[in-house]
Formats: structure tokens, C-alpha cells, sequence
């Protein structure tokens, strides 16, 4: 909130934005600083990150899960620590609005859940094109019919080929952690790409976890809108030529081959970033138990179900293993093959129909390993996934009993 | 922040709701606190169980509604209540245990 605004909005004339008093330290420095440790929600988590984030501009359109986590961070904004926020008046209109904000040089913030990711799909799928590292958190929810409001991640499978960089958090934790990293990462001249930072809503959101956070007085440095891949715009005197330039807007040969080599560039720049996520997320991939014959690999909520079943293993005197995929997009492809090429027996759980995750690792280890991989297993539509679920998959794959062989 | 003292395992609630577990032990008893997800972020509680744990590797335990702390399960809306709760208990605990082991050397 600038001096300007704040005024009309009731503060008073010394009112200094809470931003203002906090101290810029680089994400490598956030890092090593002592945390303290509090029991909070996903939403509360995703706040305190932002409130770290040095966030200049929040656009969204409310939705369940999401709207609890934009209502804080509305407070962020009544406090100085984001610059200025507006609810928008539907996606399309928010994610237009954010994507110019972001071109014109600004950190920019937005967020939303299923369907409200799917009406802003048209938009969303031009900003990697556009180059502008907005952080879109995006906290799953039913897309589906029968529509609910459950947690139900199909929505990512839409986000996999658009450019977007694509993280999936685990829990409150990871729900403060990886906006910071895709802030960062986003920003980073040879990405300069769009990320969004998904979760599984309500599971995260509305339910409390441990999270381990810093001091508040401290917030990452500032986003240099000249520093990026596509220098910002100057939107008192907008680039006219850009829109009406007629290689890009015809159907010729030039027009394919300049979307060609910009596509590839888009994806190159995918594939960059992973350096990036690798030093700031202690790796793209976490691995319990590494060498197992039977493996789990897993991604948002259907982890900590994962480590629940690994853990019960463990007890019973089995190992069994889990590979956490943090990272969606850049897919950490070679990590996965290292860590699974042991592996006899590998199941996916997860919380979707479709099953985007075996897909891709299907695609990862064909050719590179020998395990038979499961199709499962996997709940959806707001069903819950207990432990017992993974461990039943399990003891019937050892039998061979059951029709799990079904799904391979 | 719940106490610390006595807490035997946190994890992922497993019946697959969502939410968090912590698991406190004292000797054979405990007590099991679970956070769940709710679409009311005020209505986010504790549910409280009294546990017995059995005797093996593995953590197996049966729910305790036949101990003077309680006769079903327990709600605290917030931190504070839950952790003057568990201090209680960990006495009662203490005491239990203590009674149990002068029945058995009379017997």
C-alpha cells in the first residue's frame, strides 16, 4: 500500500507500510537463519511467506480452498507488506490483470483453485510465451463432475505442458518454503518464466502442521524488472509494435518458426531452472530409504500418507522406499531414474482420475529400469486415501493376490 | 505449540482425512491429539484420546474410556487448554503406572 492510497484507505499520515521497516537478505541468507516453529494452517503458512516475499502487486478472484489464503493475505496488504492487492472480477480478468503487472516490472502475486484455474487456462497459457514470473499458488480442489470443493490435484495435469513451472508442496511446511524458492527462481535472468505452487487444498489450507519459519523483519530483495529475459514494459509508453508486429500475427513461415524457437526457448528455460530449485529446495527430489526394491513415488499429500505407510513398513522389518517429487516442472528426470533403478515394485499414489504423475513416470523409466510399476493407488473427487490403502497395495502386490496386476 | 515432553510420533492422520497426529506416551498409557482440515478455518479443534498402548514393536494402541481422564473423547479448541491437559495427564500417568507397579509386586 503506497503513502498515497493509505490515507484514503484510513491510515494515518505517519503510517509507515510494515514492508518498509523489513530488512532485504538474499533467499541463500533466508535460508541459513535460525527458524522458529509454529502450529499453523497452510493459509497461515502461505501468508507468513509472502509477508517475506517483498510482494509488490496481489490480484485474485476468490475461490474455495483459495479464498481463506488470499483473505490473508489481504491483511499483508492492510500491514505495508504487499504494495497493493484487488480482488479482480473473475479469473480471466485476474490473470490478464496480473500477467501486466508483471510485464510492467512488478513481483506479482496471484492465486485460485480448480475451476477457477480452468476459466483462466486461456490466460495462464500466455505468460510463459510473455515471460512474466508471476507466483500463481494454486490450491487443488475438484474440477470435475460431480463438482465439490474436495482436494483433487487434476487441475496440475493441465499445467504440465503450458511452460509454467510447476511445484507440488507436500504440507504447511513446504506451503511457506517453495513460494520463496519460486519467487527466486522465477525471477532468474536465463527463467524469467511464470511458477505455480501447488497444493492440496484444505489438506494444507485448512488444517495445521508444524512450519518452521524466520524472522519477519527480514523479506527477499526486490525484483529488478530490467533483469529478466524480457525487460520490463513501460506502461505509460506501451510497445505498440509488439502487438502489431506481422511476422508474430500472420500465418506464414516466419510466424512458425518464430513460435517455434520461442517455444523452445520457453522450454529450455523450464529445464534451466532446475539448478535453481535444486540449491534453494535442498534438492528437486526427496528420497526415504534409498536402494529398496519397493518404492513409492509420490507428490502433495499423497507423500505424507506415503511416509505414514514407509514408516508402518519399517516396523514390520520392511524397507520400503518413497521418492518425493518437488518439483512438477522442471521433472526431474534423471533424479528419478538414479533414485528408482533399484526399485522391483513401484507404486503412484495419488489424489486424481487421470493419474498424470504414473504417466510421467512411465515416461521417466521406460528403458531405465526393470520394476514393474502400479497404477496406483489413486482416489479422487474428495475421497481420502487412508494409510492402510498404500500398505493393502502393498501386502497384494507381495501375494500376488487381489487384482492390483490390473493396473500395471 | 503443543508440549514436546513425552511425544512418541507425529504423523499424517492415517485414516486419510488430513490433519496431523501426535502421539504422547508414558509408560503403557497416552494420549493421541488430532488436527483436522475443516472448511471453517475457527472451527479447527484437537480430538483427544486417552490411549493404551500394547505391548509390542510396533505402535498399536486401543482408545482408554475407563480412566478418570476421561470417559469419551476430549475437544480443545486451542493449544493452550490441550497442553494444561497433557501436563495433567502425564501425572496421572505417572501415578497410574506407579499404583500399577505396587499391585503387582503385592500380587
Amino acid at each position: 500500500m503506497s503513502n498515497l492510497n493509505a490515507q484514503e484507505e484510513g491510515k494515518s499520515a505517519d503510517w509507515v507500510p510494515a514492508g518498509d521497516m523489513q530488512e532485504e537478505i538474499s533467499l541463500e541468507e533466508m535460508l541459513k537463519l535460525p527458524r522458529e516453529t509454529i502450529f499453523m494452517t497452510g493459509s497461515e503458512a502461505a501468508r507468513e511467506s509472502i509477508r517475506r516475499a517483498n510482494v509488490d502487486m496481489a490480484i485474485a478472484y476468490p475461490i474455495t480452498p483459495q479464498s481463506e489464503t488470499m483473505q490473508q493475505a489481504g491483511y499483508l496488504y492492510d500491514e505495508g507488506y504487499i504494495k497493493d492487492y484487488y480482488r479482480a472480477e473473475e479469473e480471466i480478468g485476474a490473470f490478464s490483470a496480473i500477467s501486466g503487472a508483471s510485464r510492467a516490472g512488478v513481483r506479482s502475486l496471484t492465486a485460485t483453485s480448480g475451476p477457477g484455474l480452468m476459466r483462466g487456462m486461456e490466460a495462464i497459457s500466455s505468460w510463459p510465451g510473455a515471460r512474466t514470473p508471476i507466483v500463481m499458488l494454486d490450491m487443488c480442489r475438484v474440477i470435475n463432475t460431480p463438482l465439490a470443493i474436495q482436494p483433487d490435484n487434476i487441475e496440475i495435469s493441465f499445467l504440465l505442458d503450458t511452460g509454467m513451472l510447476v511445484l507440488h508442496g507436500e504440507n504447511q511446511q513446504d506451503f511457506y518454503d517453495f513460494p520463496l524458492a519460486a519467487f527466486m527462481v522465477s525471477e532468474e535472468v536465463d527463467v524469467t518464466l511464470p511458477c505455480t505452487v501447488a497444493v492440496d487444498g484444505f489438506f494444507v489450507t485448512h488444517a495445521r502442521g508444524n512450519v518452521s519459519i524466520v524472522d519477519r523483519k527480514y523479506k527477499l530483495p526486490a525484483r529488478d524488472g530490467w533483469k529478466s529475459a524480457v525487460p520490463a514494459m513501460d506502461n505509460e509508453n506501451p510497445p505498440a509494435r509488439l502487438s502489431r508486429d506481422a511476422p508474430i500475427q500472420k500465418s506464414n513461415f516466419i510466424s512458425y518458426h518464430m513460435h517455434s524457437s520461442w517455444q523452445q526457448e520457453v522450454f529450455s528455460a523450464v529445464e534451466r531452472s532446475a539448478k535453481y530449485f535444486d540449491k534453494y529446495l535442498g534438492g528437486l527430489i526427496e528420497v526415504v530409504n534409498p536402494g529398496a526394491d519397493e518404492m513409492i513415488i509420490a507428490s502433495g499429500a499423497a507423500v505424507s500418507q506415503a511416509r505414514e505407510a514407509v514408516r508402518q513398513e519399517g516396523e514390520k522389518g520392511n524397507k520400503v522406499g518413497l521418492i518425493k517429487v518437488k518439483t512438477i516442472r522442471p521433472w526431474p528426470r534423471q533424479q528419478i531414474i538414479d533414485a528408482a533403478k533399484h526399485a522391483k515394485t513401484i507404486l503412484v499414489p495419488e489424489f486424481n482420475h487421470a493419474g498424470w504423475l504414473h504417466k510421467e513416470v512411465c515416461t521417466t523409466l521406460y528403458g531405465h529400469s526393470e520394476a514393474t510399476i502400479y497404477n496406483g493407488p489413486r482416489v479422487f473427487g474428495g475421497m481420502t486415501m487412508p494409510t492402510e490403502m498404500i500398505l493393502d497395495w502393498l501386502a497384494e502386490i507381495r501375494n500376488k493376490t487381489g487384482s492390483k496386476n490390473l493396473f500395471v | 505449540m503443543l508440549v514436546q515432553e513425552n511425544l512418541y510420533l507425529t504423523r499424517s492422520a492415517t485414516d486419510g482425512q488430513g490433519g496431523q497426529q501426535f502421539l504422547y506416551k508414558v509408560n503403557q498409557y497416552g494420549i493421541s491429539a488430532i488436527s483436522r482440515p475443516q472448511e471453517e478455518i475457527s472451527q479447527i479443534h484437537w480430538d483427544v484420546e486417552v490411549i493404551k498402548y500394547h505391548e509390542t514393536k510396533t505402535i498399536k494402541f486401543d482408545i482408554c474410556h475407563d480412566t478418570q481422564l476421561a470417559e469419551k473423547t476430549l475437544t480443545f479448541y486451542n493449544d493452550t487448554s490441550l497442553n494444561e491437559f497433557l501436563e495433567k495427564a502425564f501425572e496421572y500417568f505417572n501415578e497410574l503406572s506407579t499404583l500399577n507397579d505396587m499391585i503387582a509386586k503385592n500380587e
